[in-house]
Parts: C-alpha cells; structure tokens; sequence
C-alpha cells in the first residue's frame, strides 16, 4: 500500500481538500487578527453554523446550489449581528476581553445549535453537484473532493484580485500595515473592519456548507476545527492572505500525511510545528507587518 | 486601597462561611458537590497566580492538572507506592515540567503566550489520549485515596474528605496570601501591569515568570492528585484546553487577580451547572451569556461587583463624616 502511488496521490489530493477548508476558515480570521489585533474564537462556530444553514436549505428544497448561496449570506447575516451586539462596543476594552467575549460566544452558538439543529450528524445525500468519482492510478475518487479544492483555489484568486486591485484591497492592506496612519490619510477604518468582518463570516460559512457533503453536518464541528484553523492562522503569519494560503498547506498536508504515516501522533505533529514555528519565527511564515 | 483588601479578606470569610454551612447541611451528593468545588476552587486559584497577578493567560493549565491526576495514579495504583507520598512526588513532577515548560513558553508574549501554551497542553492531551498503558480514551480507575487513619480520619468517607478538601483550600488561599503579599508578589503584579518597565528596572522578566509558572503548575498538579481522589477514575478530558477555558471562566466571573474571585467563581459554576442542568438542557447557552455580560459590563466580576456596591456604602458613610478622605478610598 505505501509504495502504490495512486494511494499517495489520493492522500495528497485529501491533504489539498483539508487545506482548502482550512484556508476558507482561517483568511477571515487572519485578516480581523490582523486589522483589530483581536481574535474571533467564536469564528469555528460560524463553520458550524454555515454547514448546518446549508443542511436546512438543502433539506427544504432539495437544492445543494441554492444552499452554497444562501447559508453563507445567512452567516454572514449572523457575523454582521455579532458585530453591531458585541464586538463594536468591545472595540476598546483591549485583545484580553475581546478573546473573552468570544470565548462565551462558542457556549451560546453550540446550545443554540444543539436547540434547533439537535444533537445528531446531519448528512445530505440528494441532490449533490459533480456526486460521481473518477479513477486515478487505479483508486476510485470522490469528484466532490476536487470539487472543494476548485473553491478553495477560486476564493484565493478573488481574495488576492480583491486585496491587490481594489480600493477596498488597498484600505485593508493600510489598516493592517498601520491602523493610526490610515485612518489620518481618511480611510474609514471601522467600516473597513466592518467590511471584512462580514466577508471572514461569510467564508466561513462557505467553509461549513461545502465541507457538509463530504463531512455531514453537527452542533460541536465547530469546536473541533477552531484550534486547527489558530494554528494555520498563527504559523502563517497575522493579518496575511499568503500566510492563511501557505499556513493552511502546510497544516492541512501535516494532518493528512501525518494521520497516514504516525496515526497516533497526526496531531500532535501540528501542535509540535506551532512550538517549532513560535519559537523560531514568532510572526509566522508570511507576516503581513514586516 | 487597604479599605478594599479588608474587604476582600471580609469575602473570603463569608465564603468559607457559606461553605462550612453548607456542609452541615449537605448530603451524600452534596459532599460530591462541596468537593468538586474545594478541587476546582485550587485549581482556580492557581490560574489566577498566572492570569490574574501576573497577567500570562495560559490555556493549558489543565494539562499541568491531569498530569498531577495521572502521575499520581500511576505512582498509586501501578507502582503502589502510598499516597500520602505519591502525592507529593505527583506535585513535585508536574511543578517540574512546569518549570521546562514555562521556561519555553514565557519567550513569547500575549495571544502568542495563549497559542503556545493551548499547543502545549494539547500535546499532552494526545499524548495521554493515545497512550494504551495510560488507559488512552478510557481513562484509568482504581484510584485510592490518602489514608489519615493513623491519626483516626477516613477520608473515604465522603463528608471528611469534603471537609479535608476544605481545609486544604483555606491553607492554600492563607499560603498565597501570604506570597501576594511579599515582594514576590510585587513583582508579579508589576510584570502584570508594565513588563517593559520590570524590565528596564533590571528585573530578570522571563526567569520570574518561568518560576511562577512552574509554581502555579506545582499548584495545579496537587489539585490533580486530589481530584484523582475524589472521583478515583480520571480521564483524558481533564488535560483538555476546554478544561483550561472552563477554569478560566470560573476566574473572570469571581474576578481574577483577587484570590478569592476564582473561589467564587468555582462554587457559583458548579452549583449553577448541577442546579441549571436539571431544569435545562442547554445550561451552556445561559453560562455563555453571563460570561459576555460579564466581561462586557467592564467590572472585574463578583468581586468587583460587591466591590463597588462596598464603596458606594462606604463613600455615602463617609460622607456624614469626612468627605474627602472617601473620595480617596473610592478612587483607590
């Protein structure tokens, strides 16, 4: 089995797949970082909630396409209530409280979505796009999985388009690289933040509702991808689109790789490579404040 | 300023107050109750030396905790060696790593110090996790308890070892005291406040906060071997960083950096989740809230809470007879 290349080439095809969600999850949450300095813990939850808006829509109209569309706009709806509730006015208690906020955020979407989604795995199986599989080196591959990787592939393309090319991309890029001095020259930096707030809440979501195909759908999925997505957005770098891109490679190809040849210690590789990379280069692979 | 740490001092016995009352008054599940709080109440405590005082947020503070409950039962139940000195060896160890580890993690600084020590933790969560000698997801059972029948004390009694847990709890709340209170703990406080200036002062930063670290963990560790013997099974779960964020939470709602704040916060939660979980199913949404309210109304929890309605007395007292000397009191 090790030495079959069609194996190795199915595992690196899953690693890219992982990659790719872990890269919807944690741009959002690398740029806010890096934007306000504040980390969002309550962002895996926006997952969750993304994966289980797309089950409801999928289940009432049979319509996987509709779901992509609409359970992200309804997470971001949700990002947007957080914001004008909570995080505006925690706007200058300092990182420490903002953390904190958030950290009881996760305690009240887990029980919300346990009320209305209940506590069982929620699968769709109906009405799936690109549902088939193709043969590669002799082993059989779900098409839906390449299917992830496109969208992940897409989102980044839009996102660097979106950030190198746009008047909205260059604000960012000011407010990351120096809050104070943006907002003299007269860009808004708090809509700015509120702008990107919305569009990490809805990639979020967009996370959760393409992963729930392949990964069915339940109330905790959002705190268990929470750390993995802290990692990828710590080692590569806060605040940078390239570091989230090259972090969640990275992340994601330790995890599949590391589940295939150490099953025991897949995560606890990750955790070692955060040490490792903390350690030696605190501000991540990519920082996007030189 | 003195005004209030009487006051605190005048808390800390209302709730050892509230706790021998209820002793008296408590059942068999009861005990269970009073004990689980007394553990989590050190455990607390021991978090607020690192969080509170010294201002390092760790989020693997459980894993220092279970690696007390698991070096005790491995040193009890496998080695069989008796528990009064597995105790101590299992709280030597933990503050031991403690020390290694605090001496890597205190490098980096701030969300930076709650991602290492998160990496840490859960490091050791796998590793026990995976580990089939260790008992793995299973956890382990067959855990003895300390044996004081020498001086006529069954602690397996559950009433005694409540009281005993108790008693510990005092001695370790009298302890730290005692250390916040020294120049030590000045230093704490001023690493706390204003690291850059400790440092400028000519303060060896990291080697102070390695060392509190590793006390903290020592304390964490000895709150292990204790709930080994509470419960006499643990599992995985209790090195886990939702652990860590359940003990954090216990300090923010009693108020951390005042000691007894965490104790609050540890008998408000437990009770809350026993008495809440038989009327809901979703007591974590209600926690959720009360934690953002918390953090959001801006005072530094219970403690500060009663702390301010104290001053607010103590300012209108005041005013009958010298109004600026409260006015000074209030601000301080």
């Amino acid at each position: 089995m090790l030495t079959d290349s069609g194996f190795w080439f199915v595992q690196l095809l899953n690693s890219l797949q992982l990659s790719m969600l872990l890269f919807l999850l944690s741009v959002g949450l690398t740029v806010i970082f890096g934007l306000m300095n504040f980390v969002n813990l309550a962002h895996g939850s926006l997952y969750a909630l993304g994966a289980l808006f797309g089950y409801s829509v999928a289940q009432a109209t049979g319509n996987m396409w509709l779901a992509f569309l609409i359970a992200p706009i309804c997470v971001m709806a949700v990002g947007a209530l957080i914001y004008v509730l909570i995080i505006d006015r925690m706007r200058k208690a300092g990182p420490m409280k903002q953390v904190l906020v958030t950290f009881g955020l996760i305690f009240v979407f887990l029980d919300a979505q346990r009320y209305f989604w209940g506590t069982d795995q929620l699968g769709v199986t109906s009405g799936i796009p690109f549902a088939g599989s193709f043969e590669l080196f002799g082993e059989i591959y779900p098409s839906y999985r390449l299917f992830i990787i496109c969208v992940g592939l897409l989102v980044f393309a839009a996102l660097y388009l979106l950030l190198e090319h746009t008047r909205l991309g260059a604000e960012v890029r000011a407010g990351v690289d120096d809050p104070e001095t943006a907002s003299c020259l007269g860009v808004n930096v708090e809509r700015t933040f509120f702008v990107v707030f919305l569009i990490g809440s809805a990639l979020a979501g967009l996370a959760g509702v393409v992963a729930l195909p392949a990964f069915s759908a339940e109330a905790g999925m959002g705190v268990s991808i929470l750390v993995p997505t802290l990692v990828v957005v710590v080692v590569g770098g806060l605040g940078s689109l390239k570091g989230a891109f090259a972090g969640s490679l990275l992340i994601g190809t330790t995890l599949t790789f590391g589940q295939v040849l150490f099953p025991s210690f897949a995560s606890m590789l990750m955790y070692a490579l955060l040490v490792a990379v903390l350690l030696i280069r605190p501000s991540g692979l990519f920082p996007a404040r030189g | 300023m003195r005004n209030l740490i009487n006051f605190r001092s005048l808390l800390a016995a209302l709730t050892l107050g509230a706790l021998l009352i209820s002793w008296l008054n408590a059942g068999y599940f009861g005990m269970e109750i009073l004990a689980e709080i007394a553990i989590l109440a050190l455990l607390a405590m021991s978090l607020d030396l690192l969080a509170g005082y010294t201002g390092l947020v760790s989020l693997g503070h459980a894993a220092l905790f279970g690696c007390g409950a698991y070096a005790f039962a491995v040193f009890t139940a496998f080695w069989g060696w008796p528990p009064s000195l597995s105790m101590a060896a299992a709280t030597l160890l933990t503050g031991l790593i403690a020390l290694i580890v605090g001496s890597v993690v205190t490098r980096v600084q701030g969300i930076f110090f709650i991602m290492i020590t998160l990496a840490i933790g859960e490091m050791g969560y796998e590793l026990v996790f995976k580990t089939r000698a260790l008992g793995g997801d299973d956890g382990l059972a067959g855990i003895p308890r300390l044996d004081l029948s020498v001086i006529g004390v069954d602690l397996n009694d559950p009433g005694v070892f409540a009281l005993f847990l108790i008693l510990l709890v005092v001695v370790c709340y009298l302890l730290l005291k005692r250390l916040l209170g020294s120049p030590y703990g000045a230093i704490l406080i001023g690493l706390h406040d204003n690291a850059g200036r400790m440092r400028a002062l000519g303060l060896p930063v990291q080697r102070y906060q390695t060392s509190i670290f590793a006390f903290s963990g020592a304390i964490a560790g000895f709150a292990g071997t204790l709930s080994a013997q509470h419960t006499m099974f643990i599992s995985p779960q209790l090195l886990h960083w939702t652990t860590s964020g359940e003990v954090l939470v216990m300090g923010i709602l009693g108020g951390l950096g005042t000691l007894i704040g965490p104790v609050i916060g540890a008998a408000l939660i437990t009770l809350l989740r026993h008495e809440l979980s038989d009327l809901t199913d979703y007591w974590g949404l209600w926690l959720g809230l009360f934690l953002i309210l918390v953090v959001m109304g801006g005072k530094n929890g219970v403690v500060g809470w009663l702390e301010t309605g104290w001053n607010l007395i103590a300012r209108r007292s005041g005013d009958r007879k010298s109004s600026d000397r409260s006015a000074n009191d209030a601000a301080g």
